[in-house]
């Protein structure tokens, strides 16, 4: 669950990412991989259970981009933490999981003081 | 309390569904198909493909035209090596959602790719509520009932039991409407994905309630004493005895009226309990009693009140896995006993509870609690990163001695001729399931064992 303040700034993040798609500028957006972060990933990365980095989320994301992508990919597929192998998407092949990996951090924006999860 | 966006409200946002719009359910994945890894991680598997049928044609278009081996994989929250396979994976997550429903026999259909946790809010948005559910419900419909998963409750029987009808797409293709009266209903219903591939069920329901859930810490000898007064008093009951201690949390829900009250943990509280088991685990398991039994008189008792779903499932963050048998009522309080004795008496290093709770019979051929009589549920555990064998390997005989069944997505390493025995109707469903599958696509290794020896 989010706050609705939250869920604003998250809608606003997808409409950020919807709009980068249309105009081609950034972070091209796969629908298949969307449609499977919903069913899945969208569990725990939409309001931060477990720790998880929350989607567009600039100070949640920063330190684990630091490590790059392919790491992110590993822990992903591995699991990490509270994070299940596969991350709850059985469907999900290295190309999907790239692709949401390039969603969750494109256009990341700070979050707003004491608005953490 | 301020408002909240739940996580439905936010992929029904319109961004979102600007963004699917474009989405084509044949977009192909691309090869080669990355590892499976079970919730976990303790099971591993390379599989030639993944397919994710967007509907029952296209999956029974598939199993008609190929031959290979294929296991169905819903959520991958087994903790039995039912999923792994060389052959292709069938993922039933596009196979999912709230298909009909029937307000006036309170049913509803689902496709079997559904999350049990997806169900709650559109269920409740047509007027009905899931009768129980288990602990976790990351799980999918299909393989929870698959694997006869369960709540707790004397009252209550395993998922499976409440399908009402069901539609199975066989190995060979055909598509199968399975109800009451239908000569595979009381297989198919629970079928270890042995039968085919189940893609939508219809579950009876109720209409939607609320439930007062309390939580304290009692000595586990009074609470196995009281324990029938209690399971037959309280809608659910249940324990968690503690390891190396005198002491177990135990859980009582009920139906109210009142209103809804159940505030989100902090993180403090969240990791309140983990602290307390790494603390007791920082102590040899021959010196532990006296902490454990100390922080537990300590846990001060607690409630929470909120609509059914939201009370009778539970967010796990840590992994781990599980080992899981039904005993018969009787035996239950006994094989408790000698499980927790044998921990302490062989200094077993584990400080994760276990879990005993009563479940109802029913008449599926293969529940673990099938048949004419109620069983006792009692689960060990094991944190993902610890190797589970010695401890599991320890206890399981003891859960044998009892004429314990094992819970189908639990580990255990029974065969076919431990298995017949335990399951009067086991020869039927064997007979069914070599009549649907009779070259054994459908089988993976440990199918092998279960159903062939």
């Amino acid at each position: 669950m989010v706050t609705a303040g939250k869920g604003v700034i998250l809608a606003m993040g997808v409409f950020m990412l919807a709009g980068a798609q249309a105009s081609g500028a950034s972070a091209p957006v796969n629908e298949r991989a969307m449609a499977l972060w919903a069913r899945s990933c969208a569990l725990c990365h939409i309001d931060g259970n477990a720790g998880a980095p929350r989607v567009g989320q600039a100070e949640e994301w920063g330190p684990r981009l630091a490590q790059g992508r392919e790491t992110l990919l590993k822990h992903t597929v591995e699991g990490l933490n509270s994070m299940p192998p596969l991350g709850y998407c059985m469907a999900c092949e290295r190309e999907d999981f790239l692709a949401m990996i390039d969603f969750m951090t494109a256009n990341l924006a700070a979050a707003p003081a004491g608005d953490q999860p | 309390m301020s408002p909240r966006w739940s996580r439905r409200d936010f992929l029904a946002s319109s961004a979102l569904a600007a963004l699917f719009a474009a989405y084509h359910p044949g977009a192909a994945a691309r090869s080669p198909s990355l590892p499976w890894r079970n919730w976990s991680g303790a099971l591993v598997c390379q599989p030639q493909g993944r397919f994710s049928p967007s509907s029952e044609a296209e999956l029974a278009k598939f199993l008609a035209a190929t031959s290979g081996p294929v296991r169905p994989v819903g959520a991958g929250h087994s903790f039995s090596p039912l999923v792994p396979t060389d052959g292709h994976l069938v993922v039933l997550d596009r196979l999912s959602g709230l298909l009909s429903h029937d307000p006036a026999a309170l049913q509803a259909t689902f496709g079997a790719g559904t999350r049990l946790g997806d169900i709650g809010a559109p269920l409740e948005a047509v007027g009905q509520a899931m009768l129980n559910l288990p602990d976790i419900d990351r799980q999918t419909l299909a393989g929870a009932t698959a694997t006869a998963t369960h709540g707790t409750g004397i009252g209550f029987t395993c998922l499976s039991a409440y399908v009402q009808q069901l539609r199975l797409v066989t190995p060979r293709g055909e598509v199968l409407d399975i109800g009451p009266g239908h000569e595979l209903f009381d297989a198919a219903r629970v079928s270890l994905g042995a039968l085919g591939v189940v893609t939508r069920m219809t579950l009876q329901n109720r209409t939607p309630y609320r439930l007062k859930a309390r939580n304290w810490v009692a000595p586990i000898e009074e609470v196995l004493e009281h324990f029938d007064a209690q399971a037959a008093a309280h809608r659910h009951f249940e324990m968690f005895p503690l390891t190396h201690s005198d002491y177990a949390l135990t859980l009582a829900i009920d139906e109210t009226d009142e209103s809804v009250n159940n505030p989100p943990a902090s993180p403090e509280e969240e990791a309140a309990f983990g602290e307390a088991m790494a603390y007791w685990a920082s102590v040899p398991p021959r010196e532990r009693q006296a902490l454990v039994d100390g922080v537990a008189q300590q846990i001060e008792p607690t409630e929470a009140i909120d609509t059914s779903y939201k009370i009778l499932s539970n967010v796990r963050n840590g992994r781990f896995n599980e080992m899981e048998y039904a005993v018969p009522l009787e035996a239950g309080a006994e094989c408790l006993r000698e499980i927790l004795l044998t921990i302490k008496a062989k200094e077993v290093d584990v400080v994760f509870p276990l879990e005993y709770r009563y479940v109802k019979r029913d008449d599926t051929l293969l529940s673990m609690s099938s048949g004419h009589e109620d069983h006792a549920a009692i689960s060990i555990h094991r944190m993902a990163s610890e190797d589970y064998r010695p401890y599991f390997d320890l206890i399981e005989p003891i859960f044998w001695k009892y004429g314990g069944r094992p819970h189908w997505g639990k580990v255990h390493s029974l065969g076919a001729k431990q298995l017949a025995k335990l399951y009067p109707r086991f020869k039927e469903f064997q007979e069914i399931r070599e009549a649907l599958d009779p070259k054994g696509r459908m089988l993976n290794a440990h199918l092998r064992k279960v159903f062939l020896g």
